[in-house]
Order: C-alpha cells, then structure tokens, then sequence
C-alpha cells in the first residue's frame, strides 16, 4: 500500500505541485483513513522511487579500456542526440571483457558496439 | 576446419553492419518463483518475448558457453515496469540483469518435421533426434477463427472404442471432454483414439498432437513408447510440460500444442490435439497469477479462468472449404477429485465444451473399461457426424443401458422378477460386456458396427455372461476370415446395407452352428 501511496506523491510532485502541499495533502488523506502509521514506509517507498527514476535517467557509457574513450565519445554523439542527453551527463566506465568497442546504457535503450557483442552474435550464427 | 565452415564465417562477417541500432530493455528488479519484475520496457507490449542478457561482465570464452539464449514473457504492464515468467531456468537470472525486448510474441516452430516428435512447450525437440531444419513459426495466441469461416462438425471421428463411436459420437471440429478421477482411464481412452487413427486412410488421416500438462515424465515416456509400438507416432506429435517444468512451461504447453494444430488445420489437415489435463494448466497459472500478485477469485484461481479455457478451446474449429477445410478435434481431460463435476474448473470446461464422457472409479473399480457412464455423458454435435451403420446398431443402446443401471439397482432388494424385468437385464449384462475393451487395442468401425449388430439381435442372450467378450473375440475372427468383403463394404460406404444385414445374420447362425458349446444357457 506505502508504494501506491509513494507513487502517488511522486506523480503529484512531477505534476507540480509543490512539494510542501503535496506532503501535507497527503498526510490528510492518510489521518482521514486511519493510516498515519504507513507514513515512514511512504519515505522509504519514495527514496526507492527516486533512487531509480535517477538510476532510469543515468546514461552509462562502457569501453574496454581507457584509451578507447574519446573514441567511443565521438561515436555515440547521434545515439546519445536520439535519447535526449547531453555528452556532459554521460558516466564512463570500463569493463575489459567487452575486448574493444563501446556499449552505451540507459533511458530504456541500449547500444552494444562492443567487439564481444559482435563475436558473440557471429558465434551464435554460425553454430546455430 | 572445413572449407564450407570458413566461407559461412567470412559471410557472416561481410553482414555485420557498421551501424549500431539501439535496443529497448529493462532492467531486473525482483527476480522470484519464476517471475521476474522488471523496471523499465514501457514500450514492451503483452505476451512479448524478453532476451534475458547474461553475458554482462562475462568473459567471451564463458559467454559462448551459455546453454542457449534465456527467454521470458511478460504477462504483467505495470505502472513502473512489466512482470514477466522465465522461460527457464530461474538460476540463471540475477537482479540488475539487462532485459531485452524482442518485438516478438511468442511463437512456436511447426512444420512436417514434428511428426513423430517430442517438443518442449516452446517447441523445441527434446528426444534428442536433433534439431528441425525448415519450420513456420505460428503465434501461440491467436484469434479462434470466426463464425464466417467455420463449417458445421458432419464429418466422424472413429475412436475406436465401441462405447464412444456408438454413444456418445465425436465429429471432426468438436471439443469433447473426458472427465473423472484420477486412475479411472481418461488418458487411455484419449490415447486409444490417437492409435485408432491408424485405420483411416493416410489422405483423411488426422495429424495428433498429444499435450502432456504436469505429468511425469515416465508416464509421457511409456505412453511415446506405446504410440512408437503401434505405429501411431508417425502422425503423432507430443508437446510435453512435465511436472517439474516451470508452472510458465505447463502454462503454455497447451496454447503451444493448439499453435502447431493450426499449422496443419490452415492447410487444410484434421487435427486431433489431446490436452491431458487442463486442471493442471489451471493450477499453474492459479500459481503464476498468485506470484504476479493478480487478485485470487474463486479456489484462488485469477479471475480470467475461464478466459484461459475458453480462449483455448475456442481454437478447435473445423474450417469453411474456402479456408481450406481443415479442423482441429479438442479432447481436453479434466480431473475430478472424488467424483465432484460441480468443481469450479470441471464446471467451467463442461460449459465450454461440446460434451462430455464422465469416468467413473465405480465402474472401473468393477471391471467395466472404458468405465464411461453413459447416463451423464453426452455428445452434442457428434451425433451429426455418426456414420450411418453405426447410427442403425447404436440407436437403442444408450437407452437400453440406462434401463438396465435402474434394474440393476432395483434388483438388489427385489428377488422375484418378472420375465420382461429379468431378460431385460439378462441383456443389459451382455451389453455391458459387449462394450466392454481392452486399453491400447481400438476397434475399427466395421468391427464395432458388427458386434454391436450381433448384440442387438439377441445373439449373446445364449451366451453366458462371463463368457461374451471371448465369443465376440472368436465371432470377430470368424468375421475376419468367412465374412472379410462383407466387413469392407461397411467400411467403405460406411452404412448397413440390407446385403450387409443379411450377410451378417448369415454368418451368426453359421457360427452359431460352428460353436453351439458356447451357447450353454437355455
């Protein structure tokens, strides 16, 4: 119950309602039900809600290994223009066992242009 | 490595696109029971295909060792993300695992190459013959087709036991249910009709397609092994959910069975498609919906049930000529739990089907195999499609049984009869034993027609009453050697002509005159 009641305070903050009000709008919803006690589990359902609408907006950027950076900045330029996000919001982050190439993470979409993905995919077609 | 393998990897890597277009996915949230929630996909449609990606953070070398792509399917759209069932196994998904979409619906491969094949619920082979080569994807939820391109159900479908063919009749686009508790004999009078298929000509041939839901694994097993035996595997495709499969694979299993049925429906086959049981797929997806937290109704099950049955069922159809004429026969089993029909999924199937053949532990309990008690079980289109020699022998017989069950019981208390009271069910007793059949040996129609002729014309009356399965044994070899034109004309037209009629009186009195020691009753 705390997590509809969570997302419905995060739907009114979004909507523009300013945050005070809307605490307080719902602090009246809960007393008027008999269901202040649900009010701490609201706070911990709302954190969760907003660790992962941040986590939802975070664009990860993954190369194999440091030089393959500025490499890997200029090719996603028109992926990263397609979802809407700035170069500068961009995280980095390497992780070797992608072999070469870049794999770029977030807003529900995902670039893999990493060689392991490429070999992997070529694996799996000529096996199959 | 051979020359051919390298020409297939430089071609491979001539295909690779220098562009990288971007994937819808998801992440994992919660991961549980075979369900997964996951944030993300709201794009994602329902009953989609999901890639599940293992191979983040892995090695190459580790990543190409994976056991094949793991799938999901979601069943849930939420809010904040989507719920979906793994098609698969659970282990192999951790939380924060990439989710991707397929824009796929779930579809399973059909084709020719399944015959005489065991698949999995996703239709892929699991009797170790190897992959199949050329196949057609069909979508496993599909539209049942309409009122437009439907054909009333006229023509039979011979299952090869006496009590059904004459009583409770099937036609070929009907939904037959076989209902009762467990060990009363669903499964063999379902298997029998796949055997019996062997007797019909291989152009009018029903393709059968078995559907194991939650059974073991041995049981799937002998019944592959006995279908192999008799030679009914050649048209015989089983789909196979075992018990310790996820409650997502029995779930489907059937949808899947339906999907490869209409492969062959579309282009213009019959279909025989057994579902063996549907109270189990029921209790997996009572499982799956409790896990996707959908609100529990009656007994716990979700409030779309009935939809599930319904929605299934409503594929078994025969098709106009112009869609090709094809049909999908469906006999779903239900299983009862002490002879309750008024359960809420019995009731709901009994509703959806076109009848029903109740099996009875009574009956069963004293011998009488296939133990279907005729007095509640009904045909409602099937009668349509009977053969018109069965329809001459079979007239009384439903009536003449009922009869002789209210005797029967009435004769406990009562000692002195009357002569009327006491023939009546001195023949009732000899019917019972003329219907009487072994499991895994169906009857072929000229064969019942003439047994059942035989018993209408009083010609066991003489017989005693333990002795009637063996005397129509020896009257149906006497047949087969003296009268085997006779037998074949009623085959072939299949009516009861008055040359057959006379033909087989000839050949009663001759085995009469042959044998007159078993005819010991005065």
């Amino acid at each position: 119950m705390e997590q509809s009641y969570a997302q419905a305070l995060w739907k009114l903050v979004e909507g523009g309602m300013v945050p005070a009000k809307a605490v307080r709008a719902l602090h009246d919803t809960l007393k008027a039900h008999g269901r202040e006690a649900l009010l701490s589990r609201i706070a911990s359902a709302f954190t969760r809600i907003a660790e992962r609408e941040a986590k939802r907006s975070d664009v990860v950027l993954t190369v194999a290994c440091e030089k393959d950076e500025r490499h890997a900045h200029k090719e996603v330029k028109e992926a990263l223009s397609a979802m809407g996000v700035d170069a500068k919001d961009l995280k980095t982050q390497i992780d070797d066992t992608l072999i070469g190439g870049w794999r770029l993470e977030g807003k529900e979409t995902l670039v893999d242009a990493s060689y392991k993905n490429q070999l992997l995919e070529l694996y799996n077609r000529v096996t199959a | 490595m051979d020359s051919a393998t390298v020409e297939k990897i430089i071609k491979e890597i001539g295909n690779i696109a220098p562009a990288h277009a971007g994937e819808h996915v998801g992440r994992v949230v919660a991961v549980g029971d075979g369900v997964v929630a996951i944030d993300g996909l709201s794009k994602a449609v329902m009953s989609e295909v999901l890639v599940f990606e293992e191979g983040k953070g892995k090695k190459l070398a580790d990543s190409m060792e994976a056991h094949g792509e793991l799938y999901g399917l979601i069943l849930n759209l939420e809010e904040d993300g989507v719920r979906a069932t793994i098609l698969g196994d659970t282990a192999r998904v951790s939380e924060g695992m990439t989710v991707k979409s397929s824009g796929k619906i779930l579809s399973v491969p059909a084709s020719e190459e399944l015959l005489g094949r065991v698949v999995n619920a996703l239709g892929e082979p699991i009797d170790g013959k190897g992959p199949f080569k050329k196949t057609t994807l069909m979508p496993i939820e599909r539209q049942a087709a309409g009122v437009i391109d439907r054909k009333g159900v006229s023509v039979p479908l011979a299952t090869g036991t006496k009590a059904i063919d004459a009583m409770i009749p099937i036609g070929r686009g009907q939904r037959e249910l076989i209902i009762g508790d467990r060990g009363t004999g669903k499964t063999t009078v379902a298997i029998d009709a796949i055997i019996n298929q062997k007797y019909e000509p291989e152009a009018t041939r029903p393709i059968c397609i078995y559907v194991a839901i939650g059974q073991k694994e041995s049981k799937t097993a002998r019944i592959a092994q006995q279908l192999r035996e008799q030679g009914a595997m050649d048209y015989t495709i089983i789909v196979d959910a075992p018990a310790s499969a996820p409650a997502a694979l029995q779930y489907l299993a059937p949808f899947s069975g339906v999907a490869i049925g209409e492969y062959f429906m579309d282009k213009g086959r019959d279909v025989l498609i057994i579902y063996d049981d549907l109270s189990k797929q029921a209790t997996a997806y009572r499982q799956l919906s409790l896990l996707l937290r959908r609100p529990p109704g009656r007994e716990a099950y979700p409030g779309d049930v009935f939809y599930l049955h319904s929605r299934l069922l409503e594929r078994a159809c025969r098709l106009s000529e112009e869609k090709g004429g094809g049909s999908i026969t469906a006999l779903p089993i239900i299983e009862t739990q002490e002879g309750d029909v008024s359960g809420y999924i019995p009731t709901n199937v009994i509703s959806i089907t076109d009848g029903q053949m109740f099996l009875v532990t009574d009956l069963f309990n004293k011998g009488i195999k296939p133990a279907i008690d005729v007095g509640i079980s009904v045909s409602r289109v099937g009668s349509a499609a009977q053969t018109k020699a069965m329809k001459s022998v079979a007239g009384g017989i439903k009536l003449e049984l009922a009869q002789f069950r209210e005797l029967e019981a009435f004769m406990q208390f009562a000692s002195d009869l009357d002569k009327a009271t006491a023939d009546r069910i001195e023949s009732g007793r000899r019917m019972v034993e003329v219907l009487k059949q072994k499991n895994g040996a169906p009857i072929p129609l000229e064969r019942q027609v003439a047994a059942l002729y035989a018993a209408g014309h009083a010609f066991f009356l003489d017989v005693p009453v333990n002795k009637v399965t063996e005397v129509e044994g020896q009257l149906m070899e006497f047949l087969d050697g003296q009268y085997a034109k006779t037998l074949a004309a009623i085959r072939k037209s299949g009516q009861l002509s008055e040359d057959n009629k006379k033909e087989l009186n000839k050949a009663m009195e001759e085995f009469r005159l042959a044998h007159p020691e078993l005819f010991t009753v005065k």
